[in-house]
């Protein structure tokens, strides 16, 4: 009862912290909207054709789109080094050893699924981030995804709604929420067990986690781990060998893999 | 004769072809591109590429080498080694003498060809898909996708025309570009052990 308590509270603080940034983002927000139905007008029709670009754009995307924008900072460093070695470890001595054998006994196909399943159940938070974000389409969307994934596609387990209907999902979670609403990212943070984040998407983590089914159902916390623990060794075994050849091409693993959380994210918060 | 002829024929069409484009689309950068886009030239090589991995005949292990050489040749062609190498260490390249420049492409080359080797590998008929391009001179960008176990996977080429050839100068990978990646991981090698250090870490990785 006192966590149900503690999680409501913890999810009323976050919607009344977004909303009262909703009003001052709805301006943004409607002159934003217009550009990507835009963007997306005009890759229909020259699509596998030659696009023109005006000289700011270009410029803009040539060279700020490619060059390193300015670095996160990183005031734990020692502590996230020790958790990112650890992590490491676990990775060679646990997770690999585990994943190759679940590998051996699940085909493709089914590692696919059990992806699919664990993805139909954070399509809730994906519909609160895309409202949240003033994004009702997407919103609406990640809603039908749920409704026909979870019945036609069986109980997840097949995208019904992305193979049959070409209804991709958003993508999106509160870190990027919280970005969309000017927040920063803060300092870099290497979590034991959950691997490369920062200030501002741990905090959306957590949000996240509360609109997650087995939160929402409050299952024991013993369920939450072992879901928890399936879905990244299913994800392992569907992703066997490119850990290691990032970190063995890298020369310091470390900083390889904060550069490139930070730019992924940044690639996801700007819907690239 | 007839076939030379037809073929004359040929490329006078395709030349009138290629001047209303050109005219059509003088102002929008098309007219550089005209004679060979970027897109088609990446498609070619990479499903040169594709046809040696898909081979039944290079698949046996004993030919593992010769396959990843055949791949390489393709690679080395594709690439702007010396470019990528030198945007990789930013600033500190201006700082390196002509030798220690040539060493650090070597470097650097192998380095990148090591983890283009590991992803093929790994290849297991994926499909490459081709999305758009973007061309103003001799600058252009051409969007591609990897479909991997069902999943799409984007990856970005940024290339530059160099004698009438595109390269490839930067690639990204779920929005993550190849150079920014190694220019901060070089960055944090160099700060505490400077060119030398690198250079050193470099060889000792290549060895493993």
């Amino acid at each position: 009862m006192k966590r149900n308590l503690s999680i409501q509270a913890g999810f009323i603080f976050l919607l009344l912290f977004t909303a009262g940034h909703i009003w001052a983002g709805d301006a943004a927000g409607s002159s934003a909207a217009s550009e990507p139905l835009l963007a997306s007008g005009q890759a229909a029709d020259n699509s596998s054709t030659v696009d023109a670009w005006t000289e700011e754009e270009w410029e803009g995307e040539w060279d700020d789109e490619w060059g390193p924008s300015d670095a996160i900072a990183d005031p734990l460093e020692p502590l996230n080094r020790f958790f990112f070695h650890f992590n490491d470890k676990l990775y060679y001595w646990v997770l690999k050893p585990v994943a190759r054998v679940y590998a051996g006994f699940f085909p493709d196909e089914m590692q696919i699924a059990i992806r699919n399943f664990f993805d139909n159940l954070r399509t809730p938070a994906r519909a609160v981030s895309c409202l949240l974000q003033g994004r009702v389409k997407d919103s609406s969307e990640e809603v039908a995804r749920f409704a026909l994934n979870s019945t036609v596609g069986i109980v997840g387990l097949g995208d019904f709604a992305k193979d049959v209907l070409g209804l991709y999902s958003s993508e999106e979670d509160l870190g990027q929420t919280l970005a969309h609403y000017g927040a920063g990212g803060g300092f870099y943070i290497n979590w034991p067990f959950l691997g490369p984040s920062n200030f501002r998407d741990s905090l959306g983590m957590l949000g996240d986690a509360y609109m997650h089914p087995i939160i929402l159902l409050d299952a024991d916390w013993e369920v939450t781990i072992g879901a928890w623990t399936f879905e990244k060794v299913n994800y392992t075994a569907l992703t066997l060998g490119d850990y290691e050849l990032f970190t063995k091409t890298a020369l310091d693993p470390y900083a390889a893999v904060k550069d490139a959380y930070q730019q992924f994210r940044k690639g996801l918060i700007e819907n690239k | 004769m007839v076939v030379l002829r037809k073929i004359i024929v040929q490329q006078k069409i395709l030349l009138v072809f290629l001047l209303l484009l050109s005219a059509l689309f003088i102002d929008t950068g098309f007219s550089a591109s005209a004679t060979e886009n970027p897109m088609d030239q990446l498609q070619v090589a990479v499903d040169e590429i594709l046809k040696i991995l898909q081979s039944e005949e290079l698949k046996e292990p004993e030919k593992k080498e010769e396959r990843n050489q055949l791949v390489l040749n393709i690679v080395t062609d594709m690439f702007d080694f010396r470019e990528m190498a030198r945007s990789s260490l930013g600033q500190s390249w201006n700082t390196l003498t002509p030798e220690e420049k040539d060493t650090f492409v070597e470097l650097f080359t192998t380095l990148v060809e090591q983890r283009y080797i590991g992803k093929i590998d790994s290849y297991n008929n994926q499909k490459v898909i081709y999305k758009k391009q973007l061309v103003k001179g001799d600058k252009a960008m051409v969007y591609t996708a990897i479909v991997d176990k069902d999943l799409e996977i984007p990856i970005v080429y940024r290339l530059e025309k160099n004698n009438g050839k595109w390269l490839i100068n930067d690639l990204k990978i779920e929005n993550v570009s190849l150079i920014v990646n190694y220019r901060r991981d070089f960055d944090s090698i160099i700060r505490k052990e400077q060119f030398a250090g690198l250079v050193e870490k470099i060889s000792k990785q290549l060895e493993k």
